[in-house]
């Protein structure tokens, strides 16, 4: 079974972990603290008892010796009733009094320090043992001895033991108020977060308006990327409003004329007449069917889904085809139709439908606004398609608004103002750039459809 | 005493071992009953006097006749020796040698008891549930009539001082008590009172002036006490006096009312003992209600149970001596009672201290 993921369980595992590795640490700590704590305090006893042994070492009859005060023997039972050990050795190692042959330190070079302690594990006793150097203060035998006692450590467990239970309160009291002020800090830190949540949720799901919400800065990015995307939205909204209100009406004024001239025909009885009225409805209707076929590409290229399989194709031939369906128009209108095309064939990746309608709306284009020379030319590197004309060209300043739908360089009847939108549209659709340029010697109009570099 | 008629004492045999040195008293009372095995028995060594340790068995066998009980009773050294030679022989160890015992319990030969009655037993009387006290003795003087008629009866230490002083000349060669070098219990209690206060050692050179005999045990001292020889003894094991004293009217216990030292038998389980289950039964006997009970109405050993009043009771002798009573306490201290060079230490000047008066005075 998958876990859902969440930002909760995130940030809870995220500060409860580590916050329970540091507490266990402390913990660690703490045993380790009040162990040498209660080593150095115990460890006291073992310095007192060596030191009150070593003030009675004398040097008598030749030999070494201790009169035992019992009390420096009492002393290192505490309460918890440790087995004490004691003994004394002389300086070559020799055993001279004592309840047990206790061990003696680790032979080491350098310097012996007065004082030394150690664990030690004795005949099966866990032992903490001290031993003393020392020397005789008598000024005519100054023989060097050791003194070496050593008790169990039942006293020091239970004091490291109350201890540890005091510093173990205090740890576990400090990890709950850390648990529930994580948990409390995590809920809060969330907060925001479940109100947007409801913000969104609440929202009329035909509004774009922006989210007006105060949120923290992180959560503040997030609304105005969401905001960006709504405006973008509205502006898309506008548009498509737009184009349609425009289409409507661009369809709107055809169909009434071919009302209007039907309804004329009607009332009329002379069969010339009704001859006439059916050819320019004919005329108004075909170019009205293709207004809509127009309007339909333009739907269709304006579709962010659609992203037609682009296979690789030769420019040249494109443009080849389009001369070679548009010459015989041109050429009964006296406009001279040519063709420019590299001696290399230039390949790009498109839809060779979609470029031919593109070139076809171009000369379409150019041929109604009253061009003589049009050329279709294809260039390589980079790769461009375009198509230069010696009409009246536009001026620089509105050859942008010449890619919105249904604008129109004139007041020409026959166009719909969709041709260099189309063209746009196609532009977009192969990942082209269109350029709107003048023509070579400074007339005319040279639009371009420029590919992006072929990479190898 | 709840002696029931029928109790079984079936054998009680006396056998002279073949030490020299040393008879080693043998009491046996065998498992009775249902035998479950010859690991149903008990083994039980002490320096106890049979006389004394008879009625506690006796009372032991008769709750748990299905156990074989054996006791030897040896003297202190001899006891201790023998344990260290073979420390699996027995199940339960008592001595009144308490330096002994307790170097014993410090090395870790005996074994917790934590039974009801070991956790209840009271912690001056005990060291970390292994080694227990379960009387209580007190050590007195024993004085005859003829010293009381003369001279008054001494009821303390400063008294007996007097009394040595005033009338060295009358009590030469009268006086006796132990002998340090040869008695371990005189050493210790030597050693113990050198410790409580600085005058003992006037009390020795008096002991000296007045040619004081030296004997090796209560038993000796009484004897002699008894027979007239000595009118006064010095630090007598109060048990074994107060049952002489009691059939002799001539002779009268003092417990001295300044400071009286407590002696007490301390029982312990070896670590190695053969049959530890039967060891824990003693011992819960022992410190238990009924054990006690037998101590304080059988024996003159003191029983130690606080809930037991009346003669023959700690009980009892604190609330007659209270602050006076010295109990050894139960701690490493009493190692120090071992230390050979501190014996020597001690013993010299305790030699040095009884002759003072030879030296200085031709």
């Amino acid at each position: 079974m998958i876990r859902r993921d969440s930002l909760y369980r995130r940030l809870l595992t995220w500060l409860l972990l580590p916050l329970m590795a540091l507490g266990a640490l402390m913990v660690v700590q703490a045993w380790i603290e009040a162990r040498h704590t209660a080593d150095r305090a115990f460890d006291r006893l073992l310095e007192a008892a060596t030191l009150a042994i070593a003030e009675q070492v004398q040097w008598q009859d030749e030999r070494l010796w201790l009169d035992l005060p019992p009390a420096a023997l009492e002393m290192l039972a505490t309460d918890a009733e440790e087995r004490v050990f004691y003994a004394l050795y002389d300086a070559q190692g020799q055993f001279v009094t004592g309840n047990a042959e206790l061990p003696g330190p680790p032979a080491d070079a350098g310097e012996v320090p007065t004082l030394r302690y150690r664990d030690l594990i004795w005949q099966g006793l866990e032992l903490r043992q001290g031993i003393r150097h020392s020397r005789l203060a008598d000024w005519r035998q100054r023989a060097g001895f050791e003194v070496r006692v050593a008790h169990t450590r039942e006293g020091r467990q239970r004091l490291a033991h109350e201890l540890l239970r005091a510093n173990l309160a205090y740890i576990l009291g400090m990890a709950g108020l850390a648990v529930a002020v994580v948990l409390l800090a995590i809920r809060g830190a969330l907060t925001p977060l479940s109100r947007l949540r409801q913000a969104i949720r609440a929202r009329d799901p035909r509004t774009l308006a922006p989210l007006d919400l105060a949120l923290p800065r992180e959560l503040a990015e997030l609304r105005e990327t969401l905001n960006e995307l709504l405006a973008r939205m509205r502006r898309v909204k506008t548009n498509q409003e737009r184009f349609i209100g425009d289409a409507s009406h661009q369809l709107r004024t055809p169909l009434a004329g071919l009302s209007a001239r039907a309804e004329l025909a009607l009332r009329q009885t002379d069969p010339p007449r009704w001859r006439e009225a059916l050819a320019a409805i004919h005329a108004t209707s075909t170019r009205t069917s293709h207004l809509a076929v127009q309007l339909l590409s333009l739907t269709r290229l304006d579709n962010p889904e659609y992203r037609p399989e682009l296979v690789p194709l030769s420019l040249e031939a494109v443009a080849s085809r389009a001369v070679r369906g548009h010459w015989n128009a041109c050429h009964r209108a006296g406009i001279d139709l040519g063709l420019e095309a590299p001696a290399t064939p230039v390949t790009v990746d498109g839809l060779d439908w979609q470029l031919e309608e593109a070139l076809a709306n171009l000369i379409d284009n150019a041929r109604r606004y009253g061009a003589t020379h049009i050329t279709v030319r294809a260039r390589a590197a980079p790769p461009v398609l375009e198509v230069e004309d010696d009409g009246p060209g536009i001026p620089a300043d509105r050859r942008l608004l010449m890619l919105r739908p249904f604008h129109r360089g004139s007041d020409d009847p026959d166009g719909s103002g969709l041709g260099l939108a189309i063209v746009d549209g196609i532009a977009r659709a192969h990942g082209a750039r269109l350029r709107l340029d003048a023509g070579s010697d400074g007339h005319g109009l040279r639009v371009g459809l420029h590919f992006p570099e072929e990479t190898p | 005493m709840r002696r029931r008629p029928g109790i079984m004492l079936i054998a009680l045999l006396w056998l002279a071992t073949a030490s020299a040195t040393q008879a080693a008293e043998r009491l046996h009372f065998p498992a009775t009953g249902p035998v479950d095995g010859a690991t149903d028995t008990l083994v039980v060594h002490g320096a106890l006097d049979p006389s004394y340790a008879r009625p506690l068995l006796e009372a032991f066998h008769a709750e748990h006749p299905s156990i074989g009980l054996t006791y030897r009773n040896l003297d202190t050294l001899g006891l201790h020796r023998r344990f260290l030679e073979t420390p699996d022989e027995v199940d339960v160890l008592i001595s009144s040698a308490m330096p002994w015992q307790y170097w014993l319990a410090n090395g870790g030969h005996a074994r917790p008891l934590s039974s009801p009655q070991a956790m209840a037993w009271p912690a001056w009387a005990r060291w970390r549930h292994e080694l227990f006290a379960f009387t209580f003795e007190p050590i007195v003087m024993v004085v005859r009539r003829e010293l009381i008629d003369r001279f008054g009866r001494p009821e303390s230490h400063a008294e007996l001082l007097e009394l040595l002083e005033g009338h060295g000349e009358a009590l030469h060669g009268r006086v006796v008590t132990y002998d340090p070098e040869r008695s371990g219990a005189g050493y210790a209690y030597a050693i113990q009172e050198s410790r409580l206060t600085p005058r003992y050692w006037d009390l020795v050179t008096a002991f000296g002036a007045t040619q004081t005999a030296l004997a090796a045990t209560t038993g000796e001292m009484l004897a002699g006490l008894k027979d007239g020889r000595y009118w006064l003894g010095y630090n007598l094991l109060g048990s074994y006096a107060r049952a002489v004293a009691d059939a002799d009217p001539a002779l009268e216990v003092v417990v001295p009312d300044d400071y009286a030292l407590i002696t007490q038998r301390l029982a312990l389980i070896p670590r190695q003992a053969p049959h530890p289950e039967n060891a824990r039964r003693f011992m819960n006997f022992l410190l238990g209600d009924a054990g006690q009970r037998v101590i304080a109405e059988a024996t003159p050993l003191g029983a130690v149970h606080p809930s037991l009043g009346g003669p023959g009771t700690a009980h009892a002798l604190r609330e007659s001596h209270g602050e006076a009573l010295r109990p050894v306490s139960l701690g490493p201290g009493l190692l120090a009672t071992l230390d050979e060079l501190k014996r020597q230490a001690l013993l010299e000047r305790w030699k040095r201290e009884f002759t003072r008066t030879d030296a200085t005075s031709p």
